[in-house]
């Protein structure tokens, strides 16, 4: 039964057989014809419908019909319009990656614009300022700017000053730290709108061990923390406040020779 | 009708297989003015379903419109009635009587042939389907597409002998 059903299949493809080879459509078709490709009855068949195809082509097309084919625009193109090409979903995904990756960049070299020497331990300590807590640091109760004989005499920290701009400032704590390179960092907690100072190793060149300089004070931003940096003698000193760089304006318009 | 729209995005590739469209009408309605309309009338729906933004994305849908046109501008028309026709098995001198043919003979013949077999003689000798596209074209069923084409073969054989009678070697 399966075999008749089969044979009556491989028939029927048979007579629907294409004219041409590139109208050969699947692997049925390939097989019946395969099987039948020496018989005479289907070789007339193919001769047949060739003949019959061969005459098709040679319908004229009335001049009037053949206009359409020459007319350039013939089916006039969807507009195309801006609207329509950002609503097609290729686009709009690509766009959007673009402009990720755009923003990405754009994000990465303006952070960057006004990176200096040490610039990148600096956000660390702002991390680090905006986590500590009073408890952290050891209590003392002087002005910002005598801490610098302190961490001299006990912790052998050569230049570690506090800028003339921050020194009248009253401490509540400070401590000695060293950060995951083993530079050693102090940090004074001042009751001045709870600001932090961090005294830390300025950047130095690899190769020739020269302290890399940078004029005046450079800020740098992170997680709301603004931070104000200077370099002197080979040590950096920034000011870190939970608030934007005008914050810090103000005191650093001090005359330092105060 | 794959080469004529690109596809989905509707942007009309234009020319190609137009001609063929053409013919497949005049198969259908065996009349140039006919055709003629047909083809036109598809054409200008087409572009502007195209202006609009609105043309389908299944394959060959100019072809199927064109069917649909083609047998609605012969549903008034004097249909044929069913009668036994002649039948005689393909000869192999077939291709030399096709040959004596004119294609508005085909045209005439095909087209007087009751619809479905009117549009699968018509599709299949456009030589442009395979057969899985005709049976989707026509709405037809693999052993139907057969039987068509098979009776079609031996009715058009047994016409080309009638009006081809062959000659008694001497």
């Amino acid at each position: 039964m399966k075999l008749v059903s089969a044979m009556r299949r491989q028939r029927s493809l048979l007579n629907c057989a294409p004219i041409s080879a590139r109208q050969l459509a699947d692997r049925a078709m390939r097989s019946a014809i395969s099987r039948a490709d020496d018989s005479v009855e289907f070789t007339d068949q193919q001769n047949f419908d060739s003949a019959v195809a061969r005459l098709v082509r040679l319908i004229p097309i009335p001049a009037e019909s053949a206009e359409w084919f020459s007319e350039k625009d013939l089916v006039p193109a969807s507009r195309w319009t801006w609207k329509k090409m950002l609503r097609n979903p290729a686009v709009l995904a690509t766009s959007i990656a673009v402009a990720v990756i755009a923003g990405v960049f754009v994000f990465n070299f303006v952070s960057h614009l006004n990176d200096f020497p040490g610039s990148a331990t600096a956000r660390k300590l702002l991390g680090i300022a905006a986590s500590a807590r009073p408890v952290m640091l050891d209590p003392v109760n002087a002005e910002a700017g005598t801490l610098s004989d302190l961490f001299f005499m006990k912790h052998g920290l050569e230049h570690y000053d506090v800028p003339a701009q921050f020194a009248d400032f009253a401490t509540i704590g400070c401590r000695v730290f060293e950060d995951e390179e083993s530079r050693r960092i102090a940090q004074i907690w001042v009751s001045e709108k709870r600001m932090q100072f961090f005294l830390f190793p300025a950047e130095r060149d690899s190769k020739t061990g020269a302290v890399l300089r940078f004029p005046g004070w450079r800020y740098v931003r992170q997680e709301g923390w603004t931070g104000a940096v200077t370099e002197h003698s080979g040590v950096c000193f920034m000011a870190a406040i939970r608030g934007r760089d005008k914050d810090l304006e103000s005191y650093l318009s001090k005359p330092a020779d105060k | 009708m794959r080469e004529v729209f690109r596809g989905p995005s509707g942007v009309p590739e234009r020319k190609q297989n137009l001609p063929q469209l053409y013919r497949f009408c005049f198969l259908m309605l065996g009349d140039s003015r006919k055709a003629q309309d047909v083809f036109h009338a598809t054409l200008r729906e087409a572009a502007q379903r195209a202006a609009r933004g609105e043309l389908p994305t299944e394959s060959f849908w100019l072809f199927r419109d064109a069917r649909w046109r083609c047998l609605e501008a012969t549903k008034s028309d004097l249909q044929p009635e069913p009668l036994e026709m002649d039948e005689h098995e393909v000869a192999a001198q077939a291709p030399s009587q096709i040959g004596r043919l004119d294609p508005m003979h085909l045209a005439i013949w095909i087209s007087a042939a009751p619809d479905p077999q009117r549009s699968a003689l018509a599709l299949f000798y456009l030589d442009e389907f395979d057969y899985r596209e005709i049976l989707d074209l026509a709405e037809l069923k693999l052993n139907e597409l057969s039987r068509f084409l098979s009776n079609g073969r031996r009715q058009l054989q047994a016409w080309l002998d009638a009006k081809f009678p062959q000659t008694a070697d001497v």
